[in-house]
């Protein structure tokens, strides 16, 4: 049967490639194209920038642009502080947010529903409203001007996503083997952690993602709490570049593109992984 | 079986607790490893009556603003000479973009976590709520002695100065010679001239704005400044009140938005920054323009970054702002401040932060601070060495002498400067000017 | 005995780090909005007293108010439901294997790993009339022939400004979507293909039942981070002009932080959220009713 069916499906799936293809392709364009904008520009001279022939290359390359931030600016200082504070936080949203996520989708207690509420009630007011509030609070731990304070900032945000997308996770996995493995004689813990946790890789992955990413494009907290240069991420640190008299485009973007190249890197890497975790998944299901 | 669970959980509790010590130290490790000086001490607020020393020396904590690419460095320059001249004193500068000063500022003092020292464009909201301490507390007579007199009066709140100048800047008309000349007018003098003038470059050549305007949040102010001063009105009368709705002000905000509605003017002013008007000047799309003294230096660095021949720079020159009905023309003048906060500061202390500001206004250091960003000196002394050094400041220096100001020393200054920005806004979007600003007048003056 | 309560206690053990740090980050902050909103507030942030809502009255009396709720209502729903059927189908043909899948799926997450005032100033970059890229690019290749003015009214700015929140949320949804899709069993599709189901009803049937659950978590939190969303709008306009571009977010740190009004800046805060748990509450009761209904 599936052979007879076999001719006409591939003329339609040739189109269908095509088709696929040129949707792909187009996305990957209006996507690119800022960036695009942003490297020419970052290789251009200011001069250059607001000539009045514009032009999509730059005429001469001043790669020197690129070089010069790192002089400019202790870069490789705040790219290691936003590692430190992207890496520290989904560590700290995980370990609090995994544990959550399991007892809302394995177990019933009173006040679930509640807490799943509490959990996005608390994410209703913008950072950008709570900030003489969390001030305050890091005074009270004296975590002011410290990469730890924001850690736990970045990981208190992050926690209504991670619990909402992992108990979501959680859930659409059947609960069978892990009850296998207790009568086994594993405890929850152990079940979650051998049988549970490998089944829900792709979730988790996603969710590490997401918390990486936030916290490593924070940038209102982090400027009001760092007051030490050494001690500022990426977002707060270029910020040397937007002066009182003139904003040096050039020097912004350069170090922009600079700071979304770790994260890609990061994110291929672990795309990779996202589809293996899967793989395994599929053949346990 | 049950007790083992809440053993292990109990562990991943530990766990966590333990990343986050790691945590802590690892933070602390990167301030300490981070720069040679020690890392700020963030005073506790409500321990601040007692000095809080680092072993025995002063601590002073400074948030100064960053005007440009070499403000950071300057300041950690000068943190690094003054603790190596004084000791007994552990001075620490944390430098804030413009864009975030205020942001950064309002969160700490609603931490009630003042800085010491403050270096920002306003004053009158942190004297209002009694933060700040009078001028004269924490700076000595010779240093004070050196300042224009004229610029301590604009930080004068019941007879007492209550913020000290760092450096200023003036307004002035800039124009590009060679568009003028090709469109075969002279220089303005005159709002009737001005409007002539635009005419005729729009005839020349309609892909040159004639005229730019900055009406956003980020400047706006300054527009009515300089339409409102040059047509004798301003913000206040000679007694200080309010009188944001006289007819020289309303006359003045519609000859503006007139500039704007006869298409003489850059395309989109309520969202086009000076930054925008002095790039386009820069690239010879903009014929006139109000702006900085700093624009001369600006434009010289950008040619001297990309290596542009002279015949393809732009030739231009700059004059004082046109006037309207026989007033004189006002520069405007923009004049930042250091203040003190009142942190229950010990005799020490204010010695210390006398220190300080001596050691600031040194004349030497402090004109190398004035001319780093092309700023100009509010101290006499001051200027003579930046005219000196810097032929091209000499006029400014004059002028910067005889600029009005804001009104910044007034309690409501913070609600008429947004409040005049969103008048400017409306009367873009259509709105009448007078009944904008009339209700604007009732609003602020009750 | 001791059992018994171990056995009660144990599902709160599990949430409580959860809890302490949400408790102590999170809501201690939120208690200080509610105290400012219902204080008076000096310029510099000193608490003067309760004032009997004065803070609120003002708010809500100010004709600005109204416009920019409106504003905030607009952006929010362009923003999520545009973002959300975009990034929907992003993920389904993303979820297609095809040579150079992995690339084009590393390129859409470029927007998302950008820091919003970053994006957003590119953006305006881009769209400027005098030195954009856009005009440069397009009349380079022929297709304008003067500089074009992209903004030409507040509304159009606006409009660039959700296009911007567009850009940077559909990646957050395809993400989601893409997650819940590879978890879907093939052994289900396999099936459906035997039973002569076409794509459509695959879609429908299969698909988007089983996606529904990752779905919904990006809808409500996009709810409430696009509401809040304040960097792409205050990079781009600040709100200008005169608040036509203004969203509850931007307008608030302009009292707060501008005007030094942070009591009515904490008042509008307190409005927002209310709306905002009106709005998340109705639409969780509703989808976790039917939750429950399927454990």
């Amino acid at each position: 049967m599936n052979q007879t069916l076999k001719k006409p499906v591939s003329i339609q799936k040739v189109i269908l490639r095509l088709l696929l293809y040129f949707v792909v392709l187009d996305v990957c364009i209006i996507t690119l194209y800022p960036y695009f904008a942003m490297f020419t520009t970052a290789l251009k001279s200011r001069v250059e920038i607001f000539s009045s022939n514009g032009t999509i290359l730059p005429v001469t390359a001043l790669w020197s642009n690129f070089i010069e931030i790192w002089s400019r600016a202790p870069m490789g200082r705040y790219m290691l502080n936003s590692f430190l504070i992207a890496g520290g936080s989904t560590i700290i949203a995980m370990l609090c947010g995994i544990p959550a996520a399991y007892a809302l989708a394995r177990m019933k207690f009173k006040g679930q529903t509640a807490f799943l509420g509490f959990v996005i009630v608390s994410q209703m007011f913008a950072p950008v409203v709570l900030l003489i509030g969390i001030y305050q609070v890091m005074q009270a731990l004296g975590l002011t001007d410290s990469i730890v304070g924001l850690i736990f900032i970045n990981a208190a945000f992050n926690q209504a996503f991670t619990i909402w997308l992992l108990r979501g996770t959680f859930m659409g996995i059947s609960a069978e083997m892990e009850q296998a493995a207790t009568i086994d004689g594993c405890n929850r813990l152990q079940s979650m952690l051998k049988v549970l946790l490998p089944v829900a890789a792709p979730g988790i992955v996603t969710t590490l993602i997401f918390i990486f990413i936030n916290a490593w494009n924070e940038y209102t907290v982090a400027l009001c709490l760092i007051s030490t240069d050494t001690l500022k991420p990426l977002t707060v640190g270029i910020n040397t570049f937007n002066g009182y008299n003139m904003i040096e485009w050039q020097y912004l973007f350069a170090a922009s593109i600079f700071a979304v190249i770790p994260v890609v890197i990061l994110f291929m890497c672990i795309e990779k992984n996202l589809v293996s975790g899967l793989a395994s998944g599929g053949v346990k299901g | 079986m049950k007790k083992a669970l809440a053993l292990l959980l109990a562990l991943v509790m530990a766990l966590a607790l333990v990343a986050c010590g790691g945590g802590n130290n690892a933070g602390k490790n990167n301030n300490q490893g981070g720069s040679a000086t020690p890392p700020p001490q963030t005073d506790e607020p409500d321990k601040n009556d007692e000095p809080a020393p680092s072993g025995d020396k002063i601590d002073i904590n400074v948030i100064a603003a960053e005007y440009g690419q070499n403000t950071k460095q300057w300041w950690a320059d000068f943190q690094n000479e003054f603790n190596a001249a004084n000791e007994n004193i552990n001075l620490v500068v944390e430098v804030v973009s413009w864009n975030d000063i205020y942001t950064v500022v309002n969160t700490r003092l609603g931490g009630n976590a003042a800085p010491d020292i403050l270096n920002i464009d306003v004053f009158a909201d942190y004297q209002a709520d009694g933060l700040l301490l009078p001028a004269q507390d924490y700076v000595s007579e010779e240093t004070y002695a050196k300042l224009y007199p004229a610029f301590l009066d604009q930080s004068v709140v019941d007879g007492t100065v209550w913020a000290i100048p760092d450096l200023a800047s003036a307004r002035a008309m800039y124009y590009n010679v060679d568009i003028l000349e090709a469109a075969g007018v002279e220089v303005p003098t005159t709002w009737d001239e001005l409007k002539a003038a635009c005419e005729a470059i729009k005839a020349y050549d309609s892909s040159i704005y004639p005229w730019g305007i900055d009406m956003t949040t980020d400047e706006g102010q300054a527009a009515f400044a300089y339409y409102v001063w040059n047509n004798g009105g301003d913000f206040t009368d000679a007694d200080g009140n309010w009188t944001l709705n006289s007819d020289a002000n309303v006359e003045a905000i519609e000859y503006a938005i007139g500039l704007v509605n006869d298409g003489y003017t850059n395309s989109d002013p309520a969202n086009e920054t000076r930054y925008n008007l002095q790039d386009l000047f820069g690239a010879g799309k903009l014929a006139m323009v109000i702006g900085p003294n700093s624009i001369p230096t600006y434009i010289a660095d950008n040619y001297a970054k990309a290596n542009t021949p002279e015949a393809e720079q732009i030739n231009f020159a700059f004059t004082s702002i046109p006037t309207n009905g026989g007033n004189p023309s006002v520069s405007a003048g923009v004049m930042d401040r250091f203040m003190c906060f009142d942190n229950g500061h010990s005799d020490e202390k204010i010695e210390a932060i006398k220190t300080f500001f001596d050691f600031f206004y040194d004349d030497a250091r402090y004109s190398e601070w004035v001319l780093m960003e092309g700023f100009l000196p509010a101290t006499s002394a001051g200027g003579e060495i930046v005219a000196k050094e810097d032929p091209s400041m000499a006029p400014w220096v004059d002028i910067v002498g005889s600029c009005k100001f804001y009104p910044t020393a007034k309690a409501e200054w913070a609600d008429v400067k947004q409040g005049v920005i969103d008048v400017e806004q409306q009367a873009l979007l259509g709105g009448d000017v007078r009944e904008l600003l009339d209700s604007l007048q009732s609003r602020i003056a009750g | 005995m001791n059992k018994k309560i171990l056995r009660r206690a144990e599902p709160y053990l599990w949430i409580a780090p959860s809890v302490i740090l949400m408790a102590i980050f999170i809501v201690t902050p939120i208690l200080k909005v509610f105290q400012m909103a219902g204080n008076k507030v000096s310029r510099t942030g000193q608490l003067r007293g309760f004032n009997n809502f004065e803070n609120f009255a003002t708010v809500l009396k100010n004709p600005t108010f109204g416009l920019v709720l409106k504003n905030t209502i607009v952006w929010t729903i362009a923003v999520v439901v545009l973002s959300t059927v975009l990034g929907f189908v992003l993920a389904l043909i993303l979820n297609n294997k095809f040579r150079g899948r992995k690339i084009a799926r590393a390129i859409v997450v470029f927007p998302w790993a950008t820091t919003l005032v970053i994006q957003a100033s590119a953006w305006n970059f881009i769209i400027n009339t005098d030195y954009g890229t856009l005009n440069t690019l397009l009349m380079k290749l022929g297709i304008l022939s003067a500089p074009m003015n992209w903004t030409p009214t507040p509304e159009a700015y606006f409009a660039w400004e959700i296009a911007c929140g567009i850009f940077v949320t559909v990646p957050f949804v395809t993400f989601c979507v893409l997650s819940g899709l590879q978890s879907i069993d093939t052994t289900y599709y396999e099936a459906a293909t035997v039973d002569g189901a076409n794509y459509w009803q695959k879609l429908f049937k299969i698909t988007l039942p089983l996606v529904k659950s990752s779905l919904t978590v990006s809808t409500v939190l996009n709810i409430i981070y696009v509401f809040n969303s304040f960097p792409i709008i205050w990079t781009m306009t600040k709100g200008d002009p005169a608040n036509h571009t203004d969203t509850l977010v931007t307008y608030l740190y302009k009292l707060a932080f501008y005007n030094g009004r942070q009591g009515e800046a904490a008042a509008v805060s307190v409005i927002g959220f209310i709306i905002l748990l009106i709005c998340a509450s109705t639409y969780m009761i509703y989808t976790l009713r039917k939750g429950d209904d399927e454990l």
